[in-house]
Formats: structure tokens, C-alpha cells, sequence
């Protein structure tokens, strides 16, 4: 993991008593509400419907015990005991209060951690494959990128007035884990024809009212050209960006505007124009950031562990948890477990301080004091010997963060929705309850597999509805909650948007149409190795559309 | 147009609390937590209201001062129109432990 | 309007006119810059009001000839202004570079970094921010990512400048 060294540190900490003042001028009015928002924004603070709302950084997703410690205490000390991961792999806490912000940050910063750029028009937190440095398919770890590019972006002294919010993944992998294609700018790293590392350069790419997938503008950038690159299109967007319309003001609007080649024809002239570092420069500073995230110690062991084994043929309910929730680890006789966030019936990606508190003693003591926060709300403990996850587990069942749905249906992604987000047009959390409860059934859910239900409660799509395997968007129709269904996205390779069923439907409709949905998904499936999305592509979306009225003349199922 | 005279859309002034963030309503003098102390303005008295959430601006010890069309209950208790102001009244509908609804606040307002 | 830079209020040397004229040193709107350069008396500085949507390569090959650039800022949230000013002292801009308008003294540390020299805002906000907030907000960040026309040295540039010193001991 990157540790700060004395000038990453003395930033943090400056930054810190910087919004301490620019609170204190809020307060005593040299600073107006108009002034202060962009400030407050990036420093991670929202006003939403109840309270204030802090959306604490973690880049790329990656944390220890010490920094998940320090964020219980602060939910327990300055919030109401409780934290939510969100679809960026950031932590958020609902009630804070603005006098006690300056030293909430403090308290980050004693751990290495901030709330800098997480909101407002700047460049936010940089994602990156919450697999990263553990999977069989990687070419190079993010995350080393992902921290140059954290480091290159904070406090941007040009790029921190932007015409709009700017998001950047990458991914280090064949198979993308980090959607990169639906983000502003996505980065794939990938090797060339004769062996060479470099980045394949995505833009354009978002959700939200007028969702895109990304561009590509470069096929291969070499890596020490990478801040430079990413400069000449953070200019380009700067300069180029609208600034009339704030639902038009994201890149991928003037990338389309303009057409991808007439962008990338003014990045490669502004790029190449540019006087910037050497890049040599850019190139040390990546080697050294890349030491920090070298392999842990792993033991050497068989890729098969009999106790492991005979766990699993002992108890049916640890055997469901590793059928689930594991991720085959390149390391023989290693793994890696995704703790789901997603309990049947609670908020997604809520989490209570003592569980926060469970997570890093599990992660401290099994998993090389290392965890991953993924943008699908979940929690990875990357690196636990077969042999212990035995172990693991009985400890994930005590806290409560043992739910075997990796994936599966119940594993719903949704924003806070208009329980808490002032944005918001319809209440997401309980349709996802509600959904949950109705497929409960761990057997019922082994047999349908692999589906991503995401559900955004307001157009913004935070809950990345529209790459939903099914996606469900909650709108305010004539002043009553309505939702509308979209099926066919997915987020990772071959990225695709989520096509309409038909009108929206009732709160109280949504999980009997999930039904219909399900049950016409077992009906045609080609079997059970076709997955969900696979099923939904081969048939068409129109296949589906019945599922949306209940069967007129069916027999009603027994109860 | 229709007989009988309809009555003039109600509403009250909204905002959250500069420091803590909380819901707050405008009771003719001040702001208070309470929706049952709010003033109600109709028609004429509507511009006072106007005023002091304009003036709220300037004074800045509030935040996103908003007029919320309401209407009262059988028994003439406040109740905002829109589902989202009745849940800004209660607090989170999936955490009934928290915000005005969990110190048995505004107990007449229903989703 | 009143003027300051890192080192506090200044007077503005400058007025504003359409021509050249008399004036002994004026800034002109960009549709008058030619005029005005054609026109101007040996040695009268001229300097350009740039809205902030203009193409920072439109003023190449005029740039030698012009002492100041005073760049929009029309409202606080609109950074265009940092990216001009940048591209300007990029493309060899050596002149006076001003930020006019809707800034902030928490945008002044950006402002400098990005090139920029002084700063002009209207009376009524130089009134709630007094020159001492200016120079505050100067001195509350240490240490930059970035490298800056003002001399400002990335901490990516420190850290490689220590490495190296390190291996030539």
C-alpha cells in the first residue's frame, strides 16, 4: 500500500487547516454560501435532505485495519455509527456536523486518508480493479497509476474549476473490473506488439442523464507519457467544456459534440504543443510509487488445502459461501473473499462501526492487513490462505458480513436514493430490500446465477443503473414513486447500456415484475451455464416486455 | 371557472441549519425544527415568505431556503405536499431511528 | 475595481479604453487589439481584455507586442481563465498576466501557479476580503503537484531531484 511521504503529508495536513479557516469565514460571513459551496464540494462535504453528508476518499478502493479503525471511530465519535461505501469505492457518513468537519478530516489525516476532490467540478477519486495484483489475468497493478494519477490531480491549480464533476478508472487486467468504459476518462493498461507496457486511453464514457460508453483516443501511450496526455485532454475539456448547460457540461457531451476524432485530434495537438515535465520525471516518480505495492509474503502452498475441503464437506452453509463469494487468486493456495455488503433486507453498502471494526481485525490477522472497497458496494479481503477461510468466515458470520450473493441477485447496488440524497426523484434502498427479501432463498438464487441489479433513485445514476444486468431507475411521476426497468447493461468488456422494458412501474410492483423477469430468464435460458445478461442478449429485450404486467389468466402461484 | 372559490395554494419556508445541517422551518420570527410551528402563508402573505427566504440568503445562518407547498390534515396539521418534503420532515424511511421521526417529531406526517 | 498580487493591493497602472488614445497605458476590448497596436505611441503599453472563451493560440503571433492580458473571470466556478493563462505562458506569453473578476482569495495560490500576476475584483468584494485573506490563503498550502510559470517545483520534481542527489553522493 502507498504510505505518504513528508510531501504528500504536509499537503494533507495544510489542507486541513485551509477548510478549518474556510469554515470559520462561512461562519462569520466573509465567506458567502455561494463561495463556500465549491470549497466545501472539494473537500467532500454535501448538504442533502436531513443533514450534511462527507464523502471520504479511498483511492482505488484500498485500505488497511488502521485507516478502517479510524473511520468506525469517526462514525462512533462525529456521526451515528454507521459508514456507506459507494459505486466509487469511497466511504460516505450522513451526519456529520460542519463545525466538527475540520477535525473529522484531522482524524483522516492521521491515518494517511482525506476527503479532497470527492466532490465538486475537480477531478474525484481515481477507481481501479478492486482484483488488483491478485488476478490470474492482470498485466500490471492499477494501482501504483491509479496513486500517480491521484497524486497529479489534487489540488490541480488548472483543473480544479471545471465545468463539471471528472472521473477516472483504470484497469490492469484482460477483463475490465473497473468499468472503465463509463467513465470519463477510462485506462486500460496493456502491452504491445513487442512486449511493452503501456495505456490504451478511453473518453467520454458516463452515465447519468445521457449515458455513453467511452471512445478510445490512443491505442497505446507509452507510460511515461501519461500525466502529459492526460493533461492535453484536461485542458481541451477545460477550455471546451459547456458551461451553459450543467447537464451538458460533462466531456462526454463534447465528445460527442464534436465527434471522437475532431477530440482527439485537439488532444494530440494540444499534447503535442506541450513544454511540460521531462518525462522522465513522471517515469521515476511511477517506479517509486510502484515499490509500495509490491507483492506481500506470500507462503508457498499446495493450489489444494485439505482443511479448506474439509470445511466445505462439513458444513452446507460454508460450502454455499466459497461456491459464492471467492475469486480465484494467481497465488497457489491462496484466495480472495468478497465480503457482501448487501445483508438481505438492509441498506446496501451500509456498514455499522462494529463492523468496520470486525473487517479490520479480519483483515489484519488473515488477509496481509489489506482490504479493497469495490465500486459495487462489497468488500475484498485480497489475499486469505485457503486454509484460513474457514476461519474467515466464522468471523464474517458473528459481524454479519457473511451473506453468500456475491453477485447474484441479491447483491443490488443502489444509491442512497431519496432516503438521504437531496438530488434524488424516488427512494431506491427499499426496492432493493424488497427485492432481496422476495429472493432470499440462497438455493433459489444459486440455481438463476450471475445478475446485476443496479437502481439509481434519480436520473444522475449513481447507482449505475444503466449497466445493470437489470437496471431500475425511480422517478417522481405526477408525485408518486415510479420505476422504470432496463435490461442488457453491463459495465465491464463489451460495455453495454440497459434498454427499456416499457413504462414504469409502482413501488410496490417492482419485485413481482423482477419475477416475471426471473422466471422468464429459467424458461429460456439455454442452461444453466448461460448466464442472465447472456440470455437477455441472445433473446432480445423484447422477449422480456410481458414481465412487466402481471399474467393475466396464469393460475396465481400459491403462496 | 369553477364555482366556488378554491383555496389558494398553501406554503411554508424550508431550509437546513448552517452548523448541523437539520431541517428546519420558518415560524414567522425564526427557524425551528418543528413543522407544526411553521407559518403557513396563502396568497398575499405568500411575498413575506418570499422575502425572508431571500433575506435567509444574506443572513446565511441557513442553507437551500425553499417555499414547500403544504396542506393541512383533518385536523389542520401541517402536511407537506411532496413525498420528498414528508420524508425531509421524518428522516430516512429505511432508519426510522433516525432523524426527526426517531424523537417522535411529526408523528401526523406519513409517507 | 481595485488590483492586488502576492504582495498586496497595487494600483492599476492600466485604464480601461476602446483606442489607444492618451492614456498611458489602456487595455483594450480584443476586437480593438489591432487598432490599438497600430495606433499606440512608441512605448505606450497596451494591454487586452480576453474573455475567457477566446483560443489562447489566437493571440500567438501578437503576444510580443502586448504588455498585459486581462483574463474573465465571469463567475467563480468558471476555470477557463487558469487553463488560458497557462496556455499563454506556455506559448512564450511574457507580459502581465490579470484575473479579472469573479475570484476568490482561495482560487490567488492557483491563479499565481497557473501564471497569472495580479488579480482585479470588484469594490464591494475587496471589501469583505480584506488584503489580509489574499496573502493568507498564499501561505496555508505547502508543496504542489505541479510545476508552475511562477517557479513553483513539483513535489514529483523534489522527490526525483532528492533521489538523484542522493546517488551522486
Amino acid at each position: 500500500m502507498y504510505r505518504y511521504d513528508e510531501f504528500d503529508e504536509r499537503i494533507v495536513r495544510d489542507r486541513v487547516a485551509q477548510f478549518r479557516e474556510q469554515v470559520a469565514r462561512r461562519v462569520d460571513g466573509s465567506l458567502t454560501e455561494e463561495e463556500f459551496t465549491p470549497l466545501r464540494l472539494m473537500n467532500g462535504l454535501y448538504l442533502q435532505l436531513h443533514a450534511y453528508m462527507l464523502r471520504v476518499a479511498i483511492p482505488y478502493g484500498t485500505l488497511d485495519s488502521r485507516q478502517m479503525r479510524q473511520l468506525a471511530m469517526i462514525a462512533d465519535r462525529w456521526d451515528q455509527g454507521y459508514g456507506h461505501f459507494t459505486t466509487r469505492q469511497n466511504i460516505q457518513f450522513n451526519w456529520p456536523k460542519l463545525p466538527d468537519v475540520p477535525d473529522i478530516l484531522a482524524a483522516l489525516a492521521d491515518v494517511e486518508m482525506h476527503a479532497i476532490q470527492t466532490s465538486g467540478n475537480c477531478i474525484r477519486n481515481v477507481t481501479a480493479d478492486h482484483f488488483a495484483g491478485l488476478a490470474a489475468d492482470e498485466i500490471e497493478d492499477p494501482r501504483p497509476t491509479a496513486e500517480l494519477i491521484r497524486q497529479w490531480s489534487t489540488l490541480h491549480p488548472e483543473f480544479s474549476f471545471l465545468p463539471r464533476k471528472f472521473k477516472i478508472a483504470v484497469t490492469g487486467a484482460a477483463r475490465d473490473r473497473a468499468a472503465v468504459a463509463v467513465h470519463d476518462i477510462g485506462i486500460r493498461i496493456v502491452a504491445n506488439e513487442a512486449g511493452e507496457i503501456g495505456y490504451s486511453i478511453l473518453v467520454g464514457g458516463g452515465l447519468g442523464r445521457s449515458p455513453f460508453i467511452g471512445k478510445t483516443i490512443r491505442d497505446f501511450l507509452p507510460k511515461a507519457e501519461l500525466l502529459a496526455y492526460l493533461e492535453a485532454i484536461m485542458r481541451v475539456y477545460n477550455l471546451g467544456g459547456r458551461r451553459d448547460n450543467k447537464y451538458k457540461a460533462r466531456i462526454k457531451i463534447l465528445v460527442h459534440e464534436i465527434g471522437t476524432e475532431a477530440f482527439a485530434a485537439r488532444v494530440e495537438k494540444e499534447f503535442s504543443a506541450r513544454n511540460g515535465p521531462p518525462a522522465e520525471v513522471d517515469a521515476a516518480e511511477l517506479a517509486r510509487i510502484a515499490a509500495y505495492f509490491a507483492p506481500p509474503a506470500y507462503q508457498a502452498l499446495p493450489a489444494v488445502s485439505a482443511p479448506f475441503e474439509a470445511a466445505k464437506a462439513r458444513d452446507p452453509a460454508f460450502a454455499r459461501f466459497a461456491a459464492t463469494n471467492l475469486f480465484a487468486h494467481k497465488v497457489p493456495g491462496y484466495t480472495a473473499i468478497t465480503v457482501s455488503v448487501k445483508p438481505i433486507g438492509k441498506p446496501p453498502g451500509d456498514v455499522t462501526s462494529d463492523q468496520m471494526r470486525a473487517l479490520a481485525d479480519i483483515a489484519e490477522h488473515f488477509s496481509f492487513d489489506e482490504m479493497r472497497i469495490t465500486h459495487v458496494q462489497n468488500v475484498i479481503l485480497p489475499h486469505v490462505r485457503l486454509d484460513d477461510v474457514a476461519d474467515v468466515w466464522a468471523a464474517l458470520v458473528e459481524a454479519g458480513l457473511a451473506t453468500p450473493n456475491a453477485g447474484l441477485i441479491t447483491d443490488i447496488i443502489a444509491c442512497p436514493g431519496m432516503d438521504y440524497c437531496k438530488l434524488a426523484t424516488a427512494r431506491s434502498i427499499p426496492i432493493a430490500q424488497d427485492i432481496a427479501v422476495r429472493f432470499a432463498d440462497a438455493e433459489r438464487q444459486a440455481l438463476i446465477g450471475p445478475l446485476g441489479i443496479k437502481i439509481s433513485g434519480c436520473i444522475n445514476a449513481c447507482g449505475h443503473h444503466h449497466v445493470g444486468a437489470i437496471g431500475i431507475l425511480g422517478l417522481d411521476k405526477a408525485g408518486v414513486e415510479n420505476y422504470q426497468i432496463t435490461l442488457g447493461g453491463d459495465p465491464g468488456d463489451g460495455a453495454s447500456l440497459g434498454e427499456r422494458l416499457g413504462p414504469g412501474v409502482g413501488a410496490d410492483a417492482v419485485p413481482d415484475v423482477i419475477e416475471r423477469i426471473v422466471d422468464t430468464y429459467l424458461a429460456v435460458r439455454a442452461g444453466p451455464g448461460e448466464a442472465f445478461i447472456d440470455t437477455v442478449r441472445r433473446v432480445g429485450v423484447d422477449s422480456f416486455k410481458p414481465a412487466l404486467q402481471p399474467a393475466e389468466e396464469a393460475p396465481r402461484e400459491a403462496a | 371557472m369553477a364555482i366556488g372559490k378554491r383555496q389558494p395554494e398553501a406554503v411554508i419556508l424550508s431550509a437546513n441549519a448552517l452548523l448541523d445541517g437539520a431541517v428546519v422551518y420558518h415560524d414567522g420570527s425564526g427557524w425551528t425544527p418543528h413543522l407544526e410551528a411553521a407559518r403557513v402563508a396563502r396568497g398575499d402573505e405568500v411575498s413575506a415568505l418570499e422575502a425572508l427566504l431571500a433575506a435567509s440568503e444574506a443572513q446565511g445562518d441557513v442553507v437551500d431556503a425553499l417555499l414547500l407547498p403544504v396542506t393541512p390534515d383533518a385536523r389542520g396539521r401541517i402536511v407537506p405536499n411532496h413525498y420528498r418534503e414528508r420524508i425531509r420532515a421524518l428522516g430516512p424511511t429505511v432508519r426510522r431511528d433516525l432523524g426527526p421521526q426517531a424523537r417522535g417529531e411529526h408523528r401526523h406526517v406519513s409517507l | 475595481m481595485k488590483l492586488l498580487d502576492r504582495t498586496g493591493w497595487k494600483s492599476d497602472g492600466f485604464s480601461r479604453a476602446e483606442s489607444a488614445g492618451d492614456a498611458s497605458a489602456v487595455i483594450v476590448p480584443l476586437a480593438t487589439l489591432d487598432v490599438a497596436l497600430a495606433e499606440r505611441r512608441a512605448g505606450q503599453p497596451i494591454g487586452v481584455d480576453l474573455p475567457n472563451d477566446s483560443d489562447p493560440a489566437d493571440l500567438r503571433t501578437r503576444q510580443a507586442k502586448v504588455d498585459l492580458i486581462a483574463i474573465a473571470f465571469p463567475k467563480y466556478g468558471d476555470g477557463r481563465g487558469f487553463s488560458i493563462a497557462k496556455a499563454l505562458r506556455d506559448q512564450g506569453f511574457s507580459g502581465i498576466l490579470r484575473a479579472s473578476g469573479s475570484i476568490i482569495p482561495d482560487q490567488f495560490a492557483f491563479a499565481l501557479q497557473c501564471g497569472f500576476d495580479e488579480v482585479e475584483i470588484e469594490d464591494a468584494q475587496a471589501e469583505r476580503q480584506p488584503i489580509g485573506q489574499w496573502l493568507h490563503a498564499l501561505t496555508l498550502i505547502h508543496g504542489t503537484y505541479q510545476d508552475g510559470p511562477d517557479g513553483s517545483v513539483s513535489v514529483f520534481r523534489r522527490r526525483h531531484q532528492e533521489a538523484e542527489a542522493v546517488k551522486a553522493a
